[in-house]
């Protein structure tokens, strides 16, 4: 019966987000927020375990006040309670600040067998929370993990990475991040929507976390953020015949390792 | 004045729309071409608790309101306005038995509707010209064993695959309409005729057809409200069927527009996107405008209905728009993308068929006009 | 309608015949199976309605621009896809009518009179309204020209014995490269791409061309190189109203299916009230009107007389008209109307946009609307 947290993040939905033509700058004001992609997954793993094993989930999520309108979301996808933290800091948080906030409610809240979280945010994928916080809290980091079992007290876990897969157990608590291939988060039903509101959901000051200052300056700091157009190489192939301009295409190709 | 959606009821859309994209995106051509009623995916919607979304709780339904559920109509005509159809249809069944139902009709039919385990229809319309709808086409003879139906039914949709008709007959063709009543009818009543399946222009897997009934016997308890209150109940019921119908031309508008819209950008003629020429600008934002105030116009009704109040009168006045202008977002789209628009191969063919199946005036006599210039003089 | 003289009323009239007989029996078929059906062509060779507007002296009935919207007004009210098959075909010669020599003439002329039709070659995936960006080329070799390239959305195509196909003579002059050319069917290297599926007039045959080294000989050439353009805009100007034709034939059958329908279902002593009644009276209005507009400009024509701008007005207001119409005829008749009048509304889309968009119509109209009167014009130029 293991108890779980998942940490997710309320982003920007990157649909919405307008690059301006002029200088590329992003126009956010008609973006809707949504939790982030990998953390859905994260949600839904442990949303499955906990169907599987027993047990239960908590939610937890760091973010500018806008996190309030996340909790509803997070609690229709399987969590029974969220924890929410909403502080201005959030908003130039790099994966110092993140860990940090997270690592200091998590020691607030209690023992977690597992700590879940999405292997990178749909806005920035840093990658870096999950190695951070397991840091922090001095526990075993498990990422890349695109399969997940419990059996007892030992956690199962595959890990995909670039030339093999891996498969670990850990004893004991553990932090893991997944890939979004490692499950289809479930659409959630009407019923489970309207339950959303019947559960509780409880905010932890960052006041009380007893921070410094300092464990909430980013120590990289974002200068700018702006849109990326894909230009056309608009290459074109004139040689003499059509298996020339093929020899030459393929080349290309190869050589920007494309095949 | 708040035109914002709760978060349960902006929610409830993002499940809708997620649905449409993962079950009836791919699957939306396909069931174009072979009208072959969905029953994978009507059974995905009942799991998702779609078809018993404005029930109570105590039937097993999702309460959710109206407003949620002409959110979920119009995500989900984005992607397939045919499934939305079959929702519309069960759910206008559904909602009659709630609101007129006996205790026990509520009990023996309302939880499996909710469930998706009993698929509705409603069967109003008639040929001819139904001087008040329904009005004679269909007798119902009172008996001791109960009634016997007698006649025909028109273009009655989800025909063949829906389990029970709420169904408008009248008891003394004399009287015409003003003897209509309402009645539950089983589809395995001995005497039900099922037609062949018609084919319409679009909105294709669901089906309609005409329903013959001959000495059709359905039992006392079959009666649906009072005698002779057909007539009222009718005009309720289609009433709350136009707003949920103009969900569908919403959400088929909305998603032609996106189409068109982007296609404008990345189309270059003359040496820009035609996105920049005037000529596109006018036609996109013409129908961005409409979309948008039939949106909420729509969710104007969908407001008054779920509080309760009100709201034939808006009804009206979103069927009378949608009359004059829902099938314009498809003609100004589908111009927009030129000869692309009009390949079977683009999406926006089928949403053209389709959206013009969901502004139909089915009642000859009876134009929204009427009703909405008797609220006013 | 215009007073028509007794040989108008019995073209007319022999058209009606035709497509009672012939069209109307079998265009909901086709129009299911997607298909243009030769037998069309079979049924037509008696009449050589397909060689209307050849002139005299190739052997054509060289029927005059009124006579050619009366049987196209027939056509459309039959099969606006199986007027396209003739609208589209006529279109093709008018190519050859501006710039054809005698030779070109009878070579592409004397097919149609047995009922063999032309396709006109003009668009192509990155050319629609933007007619003047084709791809295609013909290069000059010794007294060839070799023809390279792609077309869409051509009409005819499959079934077509003689193409007009525009190709660039000279890439580098853009727009002003551009040169027509007579190809003849069967030629090698010249293939028939895939069948576009349409939303309507599917009784239409409608393809891609594959032009993959096609040999055209010189004699082909339609006027001089580099005069492509002025041929296709003069061709389409002449082309336009057979459109409106179509279109205005088109909304009156939508019409008369209504009226029917309403016959049908109020009988005895019921009759429709005032709603629907004005409703079928805007529809007539309408139809009306389109006509007369098609028919003053082909009086135009007719006289000699410059009628470019009556020419776009008539495509742009039939079309609009036969859109309107067929759109309200479906949502006005109901369930009724969504299952047995939807083919109107899905014909009626397509006369907005081939053959020039509206849009493009529009510029055209409104160029002559904004430009300045003929004094002011002369004053104007003088004054340069």
């Amino acid at each position: 019966m293991p108890k779980c947290l998942v940490c997710y993040k309320w982003t920007l939905d990157e649909q919405d987000i307008k690059i301006k033509p002029e200088d590329l700058s992003l126009d956010s004001s008609r973006a809707k927020g949504k939790i982030s992609d990998f953390d859905r997954n994260a949600i839904e793993e442990a949303a499955l375990l906990v169907e599987k094993n027993g047990g239960a989930v908590d939610a937890l999520t760091y973010g500018t006040p806008t996190v309030k309108l996340s909790l509803k979301d997070a609690l229709s996808r399987g969590p029974e309670k969220a924890y929410w933290i909403a502080d201005a800091s959030a908003d130039a948080a790099d994966g110092c600040v993140t860990a940090n906030v997270l690592a200091a409610a998590i020691r607030k809240l209690g023992q977690y067998d597992v700590i879940l979280c999405g292997e990178g945010s749909s806005d920035l994928f840093n990658q870096q929370t999950a190695p951070r916080l397991a840091a922090l809290l001095g526990l075993p980091c498990l990422s890349f993990v695109n399969k997940l079992s419990v059996e007892g007290d030992v956690v199962k876990a595959t890990r995909k990475l670039e030339d093999c897969m891996e498969t670990v157990t850990v004893k004991g608590p553990v932090v893991i991040s997944v890939l979004s291939e490692i499950n289809k988060p479930r659409i959630p039903s009407l019923k489970q929507v309207l339950g959303a509101s019947k559960k509780p959901n409880e905010e932890i000051k960052i006041a009380d976390l007893g921070l410094k200052p300092e464990d909430l300056q980013p120590k990289a700091v974002r200068k700018s953020v702006k849109g990326f157009v894909m230009q056309r190489k608009n290459v074109i192939y004139k040689e003499s015949s059509a298996a020339d301009n093929v020899a030459k295409l393929k080349s290309s190709l190869v050589s920007e390792g494309l095949c | 004045m708040n035109f914002e959606l709760t978060e349960e009821q902006q929610l409830i859309g993002q499940s809708a729309r997620e649905f449409g994209k993962q079950h009836l995106e791919p699957i939306a051509v396909e069931l174009d071409h072979t009208g072959t009623f969905p029953k994978a995916v009507v059974n995905g919607l009942a799991k998702h608790d779609f078809l018993g979304l404005l029930l109570p709780a105590e039937v097993g339904g999702a309460e959710a309101g109206f407003v949620s559920y002409v959110e979920v109509i119009e995500n989900l005509s984005r992607y397939s306005a045919a499934v939305a159809s079959i929702v519309n249809n069960h759910t206008i069944a559904a909602y009659t038995i709630q609101n007129w139902g006996t205790a026990e009709q509520k009990k023996q039919y309302l939880p499996g509707m909710a469930k998706g385990e009993i698929l509705g229809g409603f069967a109003i319309y008639e040929h001819g010209p139904t001087p008040g709808v329904g009005a004679n086409a269909l007798v119902a003879v009172k008996q001791d064993v109960g009634y016997v139906l007698n006649g025909k039914k028109a273009f009655v949709r989800n025909a063949g695959e829906a389990n029970v008709y709420v169904v408008f007959a009248t008891t003394d063709p004399a009287a015409g309409a003003k003897a209509l009543t309402a009645f539950i009818v089983k589809a395995d009543a001995i005497g039900i005729k099922i037609g062949e399946k018609l084919e319409t222009m679009g909105l294709k897997g669901c089906p309609v057809a005409d329903i013959t009934f001959e000495n059709v016997v359905i039992p006392e308890n079959a009666l649906l409200g009072a005698i002779n209150e057909g007539g009222a109940i009718s005009a309720k019921a289609l009433a709350v069927a136009s707003v949920a119908e103009a969900a569908q031309t919403v959400g088929i508008g909305q998603a032609a527009v996106e189409h068109a819209a982007a296609y404008a950008k990345q189309r270059v003629q003359f040496g820009k996107p035609v996105a920049t020429l005037q000529a596109i600008q006018t036609l996109l934002a013409e129908v961005a405008t409409d979309c948008h105030l039939a949106r909420l116009g729509m969710q104007n009704a969908a407001v008054l209905i779920e509080e309760g109040k009100p709201f034939e009168v808006e009804a009206a006045m979103i069927k009378s728009f949608l009359v004059r202008l829902g099938s314009k977002m498809l003609l100004d789209t589908c111009q927009v993308e030129g000869g692309f628009g009009y390949s079977e191969f683009m999406p926006l063919p089928r949403m053209f068929r389709d959206i013009a199946g969901t502004n139909l005036l089915d009642a000859p006599g009876d134009f929204p006009e009427k009703l909405i210039a008797a609220s006013i003089a | 309608m215009s007073i028509l003289s007794p040989e108008q009323q019995a073209i007319k009239q022999a058209a009606k015949d035709f497509v009672a007989k012939h069209i109307i029996p079998f265009a909901a078929q086709y129009d299911k199976t997607c298909e243009f059906h030769p037998y069309l062509l079979e049924a037509s060779k008696e009449s050589k309605i397909f060689a209307m507007a050849v002139p005299k002296e190739y052997g054509g009935l060289d029927y005059d621009a009124l006579t050619q919207a009366l049987v196209l007004e027939e056509w459309g009210y039959g099969c606006a896809g199986m007027g396209t098959t003739l609208a589209a075909s006529v279109l093709s010669m008018d190519s050859v009518l501006v710039a054809g020599n005698d030779d070109q003439k009878r070579r592409f002329f004397t097919p149609m009179l047995n009922a063999e039709i032309g396709s006109f070659g003009l668009t192509e995936p990155g050319a629609g309204s933007d007619a003047g960006a084709g791809k295609t080329t013909a290069v000059k070799v010794g007294n060839e020209y070799i023809l390279n390239g792609t077309k869409c959305w051509i009409t005819n195509g499959a079934f077509a014995s003689v193409y007009v196909i525009y190709a660039l003579t000279d890439p580098a002059a853009g727009m002003k490269g551009i040169s027509a050319f007579i190809v003849e069917r069967g030629l090698p290297g010249f293939t028939i791409g895939t069948v576009d599926h349409k939303l309507g007039i599917r009784s239409s045959n409608t393809v891609e061309l594959l032009l993959k080294d096609v040999h055209v000989p010189v004699t082909n050439l339609l006027g001089k190189e580099g005069e492509g353009m002025k041929i296709a805009m003069k061709t389409l100007d002449m082309a336009r109203p057979a459109i409106a034709a179509l279109s205005v034939g088109l909304a009156q059958r939508a019409l008369d299916e209504c009226v029917k329908h309403v016959h049908a279902t109020f009988t005895g002593k019921s009759y429709p009230g005032q709603t629907l009644q004005f409703k079928l009276a805007d529809m007539q209005i309408q139809v009306d009107a389109a006509r007369l507009s098609l028919h003053n400009a082909m009086i135009l024509r007719d006289a000699g007389l410059p009628y470019s701008k009556e020419s776009a007005i008539s495509k742009t207001f039939c079309s609009d008209v036969a859109m309107q119409v067929t759109t309200m005829a479906v949502s006005l008749m109901g369930s009724y109307g969504y299952i047995n009048l939807g083919k109107y509304m899905r014909d009626s889309k397509i006369m907005q946009i081939y053959e020039g968009t509206n849009q493009i119509q529009r510029l055209v109209i409104s160029r002559a609307v904004l430009a300045p009167p003929p004094a002011v014009a002369i004053a104007q130029k003088a004054g340069k």
